[in-house]
């Protein structure tokens, strides 16, 4: 990773986290700020329920009260007072008054009773006249009190309602009146109450909760209620029931919070109100959590959308910043690649003083004195290269001018001292000069090629095919008489496969390889010739058996006019590895004084080089001019 | 000078006096009388059995169709479109002579060739010939001539198009099944015509729409229910009541299928409390009763015990293990049947029986009510057992027989008798002179419409 993506990598990070922390900070703090306005909200609509609930209960008990105090209940009072033998003939006539009275009071529940209890008529149920009022002991002190709760007993089934009891007279002689309003849909949905405000019932009648006991007003019927089941108001009602308390809770309706609502569980009691009185209904006070979710929602969506916008903008002043800052530090680094590709002029510019700059300027100072240095180095490596060639000129040309000058002062000589003999010495002399002046030549060929060598002529060819072309060149001359024999082993890998280079070039080298391995085992020995695939690279070795280098005689063997031979010029090798490096190659000795000499070429395919190439300059695959 | 003299003026002033009360109760031609009604029969032929019997429809039938026979008021048997009748020795074979200038309301002359055939329609086992100008019946039916009188056996004349034409007072102008009937005076009625041009008929309605179109003068004659009777009575309404000619009974649609269901239905019969129900529900309408056909009728009826014993009825019910529900259905359109029914479940829940009141069709028991047939006990009785789907004993003439028949018919446990309720109607104070047959249907044809006075 460079550096100028660790540093912007480093911004984003620091100023994500930043934003991140203080995101959800202000998120956290919002939030409880709203649950806390939530609760209060939830708090004061069950306050305001409760109020209905209780003015409903007070209008309930102004009703009982008019009726009670109507003409024609105190006349039926005062009809029904004495007549105790046979109250149910005395009372028929009254037996649709309580349903009557029921309808112009607009109460659900309305009985007469006897001051025995008996029933004198009945609204919501007519029929049971004449039968005693199961709850006769427990109304009868209440009356004149506020609303209570009661459950009715009707004809198929039971009910709910706000009651309220009035007596007209005393004792035994008492008509009393028990009126009251079913609590049920009807009533609940005629509670006014907030928007997102419900409130819902479930009527205590069994001991395990029971979907059918919830009463919801707003239950449409169809398909829509299936979407808020009955049963997920079971664990509220057994919480209410287990702790006999009010109880709040969340009731979710789908995976969306916004759905989700809180209930105020109330529970209802019997006409004492008190936690021994049996647990009659729950009354649900619902309160939708929607507004608030999606309050909760914009701040978070806003929280998120200036965070996300913070962290783009951070990103984006991050990658300049990083830009600004990296930018000299990526020139530097690119100088400094270039100085190691061999630019040593290379120099960077410099902006400002701080300690990037001074860099920069010592960068430049350095590249400066290795620029210097370079040259020094060159001056004295060329005056050294003159030294050399000088040296070794002077070694080359002297080996024969010595005998030329011998030859020649014995030419002299035989001439001023004996005429007789000059013509043999002439002869004699001239053959000497002949052949030195030819190995004269001979020296000066050697340095010509060297300071000839040409440029690679790239073709397709097959690596094998040229070793087996230098094999059949030097075949004659590894078994000549007059010397020991020489061993040949081809070991060639025959998937190789081809490569560009120059054939002739290559050919060249590895024959200077030949001989210098030929000349490696003046007593005989086996030359090797191996190739092999290695990382996609065609290697090539020439191992011989001879004597072996030295490791110092290995370090510099390919150096120019080096040799460890008698006769050599010390180019053979230093050609080598001028058309090796020409191809792109490398060559390197792998040696052990005693056990003998390998030498490695390392070639690459370089097939891409010939599509580089002019059409025209292309030769083609020719590998096949080797395959013969 | 004598200006005045009182001897004149109050002879003129009684003459006056006599004029206007001769002309409030001399008849008077014209008017069109409004009934309403609670049944919606959908059909007129007094012979489809597919309609229930009810009084409303015994009422529509003698408006517009005439039997061979009648019985007045006391019971007797008069002639109606038979002049005369005659039987064999042995009563085996019965010879009703057919009136003569008779005419159907299409104009067609009543023959003895219609009347039989329209008898075969009505009673298929019959065998019922015509022989000249009379129609001959093989029958041994000592009570022919009350079944004769029935308004079932009304003489029809059936046209193409199955509408229904008799010799009635009234004939059809129209007809919409269930909703309205619409009659006219029948000029050429052999009885002579009605005083009234017409009767406009209400079906389908309310007892408590009855009452209301009465107090608005929409309805001249409406029915009354039973436990309303005393209120409409008291408050001064003009009621006419017939003698209780109605059944109010639990009828098991099926026999008991074990002796267990037997005690129960026995447990239930004796806890009803007829006596505060017909105190309160029926606000002292009616008479409780435990038989099938009134004491006016059989003279025996009080051998039926009636009063609620419970005791007993817990004995019976604590012998069965069991624990049955029974669903009681009642008539849905009318209240008193559901406060009946919600009261003899109460009952029963004393006894320790479970009842549920339903309006539903099919059910275990049913609240019903039978209107007696005929004043005739013998056919009243095989009336009611036909209708419960039982055959009872052949007719021997005498009230032991009588007594037994009934017996063994309550025996069944197929049948539980309540109450025997009037048939209650209401007029308008311009409605004169219309009366209650015997069977709790209206005659109509000597009413007429006078001033709205009492």
């Amino acid at each position: 990773m460079s550096f100028r993506r660790k540093l912007l990598a480093v911004f984003a990070l620091t100023v994500f986290l930043s934003v991140g922390a203080v995101s959800w900070l202000v998120l956290a703090l919002t939030r409880n700020a709203f649950e806390k306005t939530e609760d209060q909200r939830t708090a004061a609509l069950v306050t305001h329920f409760q109020r209905e609930f209780s003015r409903r209960g007070e209008d309930v008990a102004r009703q009982v009260e008019a009726i009670a105090a109507s003409d024609a209940v105190n006349r039926m009072a005062t009809a029904l007072h004495g007549t105790s033998s046979d109250t149910t003939a005395d009372s028929a006539e009254y037996f649709e008054l309580a349903k009557s009275m029921a309808e112009t009071h607009q109460l659900d529940f309305l009985e007469f009773l006897d001051g025995h209890g008996t029933i004198i008529s009945s609204a919501q149920w007519p029929a049971k006249f004449g039968y005693a009022d199961t709850a006769f002991e427990s109304l009868s002190p209440l009356r004149g009190q506020s609303a209570f709760l009661k459950r009715e007993e009707l004809q198929d089934s039971t009910a709910l309602g706000l009651f309220a009891v009035q007596a007209i007279g005393e004792s035994e002689h008492a008509v009393y009146v028990s009126g009251g309003r079913r609590l049920d849909k009807n009533f609940l949905s005629r509670l006014d109450l907030p928007a997102d405000m419900r409130v819902l019932l479930y009527q205590n009648r069994s001991d395990h909760f029971s979907p059918e006991s919830l009463l919801d007003p707003f239950a449409t019927g169809n398909g829509d209620d299936a979407a808020r089941p009955a049963d997920k108001f079971a664990p509220l009602i057994e919480a209410v029931r287990q702790h006999n308390q009010e109880t709040t809770g969340i009731v979710a309706w789908s995976s969306d919070p916004a759905d989700e609502e809180v209930f105020h569980a109330i529970p209802l009691r019997g006409a004492g109100k008190s936690n021994d009185d049996p647990l009659l209904a729950i009354l649900l006070v619902g309160n939708s959590r929607r507004s608030y979710v999606e309050l909760k929602r914009r701040i978070r969506a806003s929280a998120l959308l200036v965070g996300g916008g913070g962290i783009i903008l951070a990103i984006l002043l991050s990658s300049w910043a990083a830009g600004r800052v990296t930018r000299p530090v990526e020139q530097l680094a690119r100088a400094a690649q270039n100085v190691a590709s061999g630019h040593w002029d290379t120099r960077v510019e410099i902006h400002g003083s701080d300690e990037v700059a001074q860099l920069a300027e010592s960068f430049n100072r350095m590249t400066g004195e290795l620029l210097a240095q370079r040259e020094r180095l060159v001056q004295t490596e060329r005056v050294a290269a003159w030294r050399e060639l000088a040296r070794r000129l002077a070694h080359e040309l002297r080996n024969p001018l010595f005998p030329l000058q011998l030859t020649v002062e014995n030419l002299m000589r035989a001439r001023t001292h004996s005429p007789e003999q000059f013509d043999e010495v002439f002869r004699e002399s001239a053959t000497t000069l002949l052949a030195e002046i030819s190995n004269l030549k001979s020296v000066i060929g050697c340095f010509s090629e060297f300071s000839k060598m040409p440029h690679p002529q790239l073709q397709r060819l097959q690596v094998n095919e040229i070793l087996r072309g230098v094999v059949k060149l030097f075949q004659a001359q590894l078994q000549a008489p007059g010397r020991e024999p020489i061993g040949c082993k081809l070991e060639l890998d025959e998937n190789l496969g081809t490569i560009a280079a120059d054939p002739d070039l290559l050919h060249r080298a590895l024959s200077n390889l030949v001989l210098n391995a030929m000349d490696a085992m003046p007593k005989g020995g086996t030359l090797t010739l191996r190739t092999r695939r290695d990382d996609g690279k065609v290697m090539i070795e020439v191992a011989d058996t001879g004597s072996g280098l030295t490791s110092e005689e290995c370090e510099r063997i390919f150096t120019p006019y080096y040799t460890s031979k008698q006769y050599g010029t010390g180019l053979g090798l230093a050609i080598v590895q001028s058309v090796v490096s020409d191809h792109g190659g490398r060559i390197s000795v792998r040696s052990e004084p005693g056990r003998g000499t390998t030498l490695v070429i390392e070639l690459s395919e370089n097939l891409e080089a010939l599509q580089k190439l002019p059409a025209a300059q292309n030769p083609g695959d020719n590998a096949g001019q080797f395959s013969g | 000078m004598k200006l005045f003299d009182w001897r004149w003026f109050v002879v003129s002033s009684a003459m006056v006096a006599t004029l206007a009360a001769s002309a409030e109760t001399r008849p008077q031609y014209g008017g069109v009388l409004h009934v309403a009604m609670r049944a919606a029969p959908a059909s007129l032929d007094p012979s489809d059995s597919t309609q229930p019997d009810s009084f409303a429809r015994r009422s529509l039938t003698m408006l517009m169709f005439d039997t061979l026979v009648t019985t007045d008021q006391s019971g007797r048997v008069q002639p109606s479109l038979a002049t005369a009748w005659q039987a064999s020795p042995g009563s085996q074979r019965w010879q009703f002579r057919i009136r003569r200038g008779v005419k159907f309301h299409d104009e067609t002359t009543l023959t003895a060739e219609i009347a039989a055939a329209s008898l075969r329609a009505a009673n298929p086992p019959w065998n019922v010939v015509a022989d000249a100008d009379s129609v001959v019946i093989d029958s041994s039916d000592p009570n022919l001539l009350a079944e004769l009188a029935l308004p079932r056996n009304a003489i029809v004349k059936r046209t193409s198009d199955s509408t229904p034409s008799g010799t009635g007072p009234f004939h059809i102008v129209e007809w919409q099944p269930g909703k309205k009937l619409a009659l006219a005076g029948e000029e050429n009625c052999w009885r002579g015509r009605p005083f009234l041009d017409a009767v406009e008929i209400e079906m389908g309605k309310s007892y408590r729409d009855q009452m209301t179109a009465l107090e608005l003068g929409k309805a001249d004659l409406v029915e009354v229910a039973p436990e309303q009777a005393h209120r409409l009575s008291q408050e001064g309404g003009r009621l006419l009541s017939s003698t209780p000619v109605e059944l109010l009974a639990l009828l098991f649609p099926r026999d008991a299928a074990s002796p267990d269901e037997k005690l129960l239905r026995e447990a239930l019969a004796l806890s009803v409390e007829r006596g505060s129900i017909r105190s309160v529900l029926l606000q002292g309408a009616g008479q409780p009763t435990a038989s099938i056909l009134p004491n006016w009728m059989s003279g025996y009826e009080f051998v039926f015990p009636t009063g609620a014993e419970l005791q007993r009825a817990h004995q019976k019910r604590e012998q069965v293990p069991s624990k049955p529900t029974w669903t009681l259905g009642y008539d849905g359109n009318d209240p008193l049947a559901r406060l009946l029914a919600e009261r003899i479940t109460l009952n029963g829940k004393d006894a320790g029986l479970s009842l549920q009141p339903t309006t539903a069709a099919s059910t275990e028991l049913r609240l019903i009510k039978i209107p007696l047939a005929s004043s005739d006990p013998w056919v009243a009785l095989v009336d009611v057992a036909a209708l419960i789907g039982l055959r009872p004993a052949k007719n021997q003439g005498g009230v032991e027989d009588l007594y037994a028949c009934e017996v063994a018919l309550l025996a069944t446990q197929r049948l539980i008798p309540l109450f025997r309720l009037p048939v209650s109607y209401a007029s308008s104070s311009s409605l004169k002179n219309w009366a209650l047959r015997p069977d709790g249907s209206w005659a109509l044809a000597d009413a007429w419409l006078g001033d709205a006075r009492p």
